[in-house]
Order: structure tokens, then sequence, then C-alpha cells
């Protein structure tokens, strides 16, 4: 048994991880610090309401149609969407028309067709309000439109 | 002062309390067996292949401007898979766990840089930081067959394993302190919920609205989440109960027979949240049976069962063999 183990089996160096990995864990959960893969542990933490507020992106074709984006059968790098477009307030307009463009890009990509813009929504959604076994739709607001090939403009 | 001395030596006596090899060696196996499928099935080269503008890096990804190139990504995915599967053999663990660990750090934290943490494999990669350091593979591993200690471990019958070491604190420590994790995830959840919704999470509409929402996103509707969400009473039912059991999970550290209640109600909380939700945590539910069940003392069971006597070669005079009653304490 090396010098630094206790009479006991337990080296020195084990008691002083253990103490900073647990204090580090408590730190972290108890003030819902996140320093991944520490974290806060906030898992649905947020009351929801009936009234939920969101976000839409749609494609738009030559002739002026309008398809939501299929995000849940694109790849896994473009699932982020909740979170992309909850952020899309704060990014420059030359970040938001790189965004349209990933998002166009993937959309062209599976369906062969040609995106002529794409058009980002906010939405607010009453969950609560049904219609048969879906929700009713959302109140729908032009939030910016990224034309392709173009900056992009509010509404 | 003193007394929170006095609390701080006993919880240190309790951590550091004695235990069984075999039990070190269960959670070597299957959390690194886990570990395995999940980098073996996760989506790092669609990931790789993200373009920038949607990277939201978390962490220490937040040193790069885009996810890493696809070529790095797959050489540390087998390195990553290979390095797991040795461990859970008990090959080499030493080298090969921390390995794993070390090129898995990167890989799922890519999961987690599209702007949300996913917390669905955080628990694995939090209990698998104890055991990097740790003597896993002194039992349950290939060295641990061939090489018994001399004069400490008689050397096994034919197609036998050998006694395992003695309990000892050099094996406990790991183990507890992977048990004060998993109990300390489930209470800092519910924590998180008390703290940032307050009662309002159970007794408000908030699971009912949560499940219509996650129902109407997903392709078809969700009977098992409507069935709930149309039913108000079952909502805020099951809300107390998730609320409750993980604010009391810390209690089977206190009384591990406890987690015969605890555990089975966690499985059921992520089979519940995937059957309504679909959302996959699988690793999180597996991570909570690898560690919270004694399976040293189940294999002890059925190996009495199928031999109508002690399966293990025998341990030394006078010293207890490796139990799970040492290692309950």
């Amino acid at each position: 048994m090396d010098r630094a183990a206790d009479r006991e089996g337990v080296p020195a160096w084990a008691r002083r991880f253990v103490a900073v990995y647990l204090a580090a864990f408590l730190v972290c959960g108890l003030l819902g610090f996140e320093a991944w893969p520490l974290t806060g542990w906030r898992l649905f933490a947020d009351a929801r309401q009936a009234r939920q507020p969101g976000w839409q992106a749609v494609t738009v074709d030559g002739a002026g149609r309008e398809t939501p984006v299929p995000f849940r059968v694109l790849p896994a790098g473009f699932q982020g969407d909740v979170q992309v477009l909850k952020g899309f307030p704060d990014l420059s307009p030359g970040e938001r028309a790189a965004v349209c463009q990933a998002w166009a890009d993937a959309v062209e990509r599976r369906s062969g067709g040609r995106v002529a813009a794409v058009r980002v929504y906010r939405t607010e959604t009453d969950v609560s309000h049904r219609v048969g076994e879906r929700g009713a739709p959302p109140v729908r607001t032009l939030y910016w439109t990224c034309p392709q090939g173009g900056a992009g403009a509010p509404g | 002062m003193r007394r929170a001395e006095t609390l701080l030596a006993r919880l240190e006596g309790c951590v550091f309390a004695p235990g069984d090899p075999r039990r070190l060696a269960a959670l070597r196996i299957g959390l690194s067996a886990i570990l395995a499928v999940r980098l073996a099935t996760g989506p790092y080269a669609e990931l790789a292949g993200q373009p920038a503008a949607l990277f939201r890096p978390i962490s220490f990804l937040r040193l790069l401007d885009a996810m890493p190139p696809p070529g790095l990504v797959a050489v540390m995915q087998v390195l990553a898979v290979a390095a797991a599967v040795l461990a859970a053999a008990g090959a080499a663990a030493r080298v090969t766990l921390p390995l794993a660990w070390a090129a898995a750090v990167p890989l799922i934290a890519m999961t987690s840089s599209l702007g949300k943490t996913a917390h669905n494999d955080v628990l694995l990669l939090l209990c698998l930081v104890p055991l990097l350091p740790a003597p896993t593979a002194e039992a349950w591993s290939p060295a641990a067959r061939r090489r018994p200690a001399p004069g400490r471990w008689p050397a096994p019958a034919p197609g036998r394993w050998p006694a395992p070491a003695p309990a000892s604190r050099r094996y406990g420590w790991p183990v507890r302190t992977v048990l004060v994790v998993v109990a300390g995830a489930y209470f800092f959840s519910g924590l998180a919920k008390l703290l940032h919704a307050g009662l309002a999470w159970v007794a408000s509409g908030n699971l009912r609205w949560a499940l219509y929402a996650s129902s109407d996103a997903q392709p078809h509707p969700n009977p098992a989440a409507l069935l709930v969400a149309d039913r108000p009473w079952l909502a805020h039912l099951l809300a107390a109960a998730t609320l409750l059991v993980e604010l009391g999970f810390p209690l089977v550290l206190w009384r591990p027979r406890l987690a015969w209640l605890f555990v089975p109600a966690a499985v059921a909380f992520h089979a519940g949240i995937w059957m309504a939700m679909r959302l996959d945590y699988w690793p999180m539910a597996s991570t909570v049976l690898v560690v919270m069940v004694d399976w040293p003392a189940l294999a002890d069971r059925l190996a009495r069962r199928g031999a109508g006597g002690p399966a293990v070669a025998g341990a030394p005079s006078g010293e207890r063999p490796a139990s799970s009653a040492a290692d309950r304490r």
C-alpha cells in the first residue's frame, strides 16, 4: 500500500477526489449552475401555461406556397430548431440569413424542389383549446423573411 | 462548528465504508456497456455534418466555431466504442475506461450543442467519473479470473470464479459516490421544479399543457399523452408522484431497501415519458438500474439456487467475504 494510503486502504488522493467531485456536483445541483457535464438538472422545471409562445419556420416555393420546415425528418444537426428559433431575435441579419440558408439547403436536398424564401413566424398556441385530438392552430405573426440569396427583412 | 465537523465525519464514514469488489465490477460492466451501446448508436456522424450557422456549443465545445469534422468524429466514435467494450469486459480497465470516457465526452457534448442540454446521457457520464481511478477490474474480469492473489483468494475449481476479494474501503467509495450522484440527480431535478415553478408544478395545469403540446408536436396524436392530459385529476396525481419520487430519492442512501420503491418508480417514470412524449431517457433509466441493484447479492442468490450451495470457491477464514451486507451498510 502506498504511503499516502491511510490505514484502512483509502489513498489520501481518493478522499480529496471524492470531496472535490461531490462538492462540484452538489453546488451545480443546488445553484442550478451549468458546467456540462455537471448540470443544474433543470428537467421540465418551468410550469407550462396553456397559452404557449413559440416559433415556426416555413419554406416558400416559387408559387408562393408555404410548407413548414420538416425538422423532425432532417438530419440530427437540424433538430435544435426550437432553440435556434427561440434565439432568432438575438441574431444579426447575417446570422439569420445563414440559418435560413442552412434550412433551405436541407429542404432542397430532401425534396429536390427549389426554395424561394424562408419565413419565420412568431406563434401563440392555446393548447387547452382542443379540436378533436389536436390543438387549435396557433395564431401566427410574420417576424422575418429570408429571400434566397438576400439578407432578409422584417415581416 | 463542532456539529458540522461531526456531520462531515459521519458522511465521510458512510462514503468510505467497505464495499464488495464485485459491486464495483458490476458498475464497470453495466455502465461501460450502456456507454458502448449509446456511442455505437448515437447520431454523431449526422451532427458532424451540421452547418456552422446552427451550431450552439455547450461547455468546452465553445472553443470551436462548428461541430468537429466528420473524419475526426468517426475516429473518436470507433475509439470510444472499442474502449468501452474492452472496459466492460474488464480488459486493461485502468486504461480503457478512462479512454472511453474521455472520447465519449466530446461526442456526447455534440448532442447538447443544438441549443439545449440533453440530460439523457449526463447521469451516465457523471456516474462513470468515480470509476475512472478506481480498481474496478479486481473482480469479474479476465485478470481477476487468471490471477487470484496468492494466499488470499483460493484458486477456484475449474469453471468457477475465484472467491472475491474481501470487502474493502478501496472498493466501497466509488460505489457510494455513484449512489450519491444518482440520488442527487433525481433530488436536484425535483428541487429545480420547486425553485422554478413552486407548487404550481403540481397544482396548475402544467403537466396537462406539457403533454398536450408534446402530443400536438408529434406526427400523430399520442394516446398516452392524451390519456393523462384529458384527465386533470390524473395529471395532478402523476405530477405529485413525480415530485415525490424525485425529492424522496435520496432516502435510498439512508434506507437501501427503499430502492425497491424508488428504482421501479424511476424506471416507470422514464418509460412513461417515452410513451407520452417520445423523449428517450433509456440511458438514464438503465444507469439507475445498474447502479441501484445489488448485483453481487443477486448473483449469489441465483448461484445458490442453481448449485444448492455457495457458488464461490470460498473466502479467507477470519475475513468476511465481500458481501452485499457490507455494501448495503
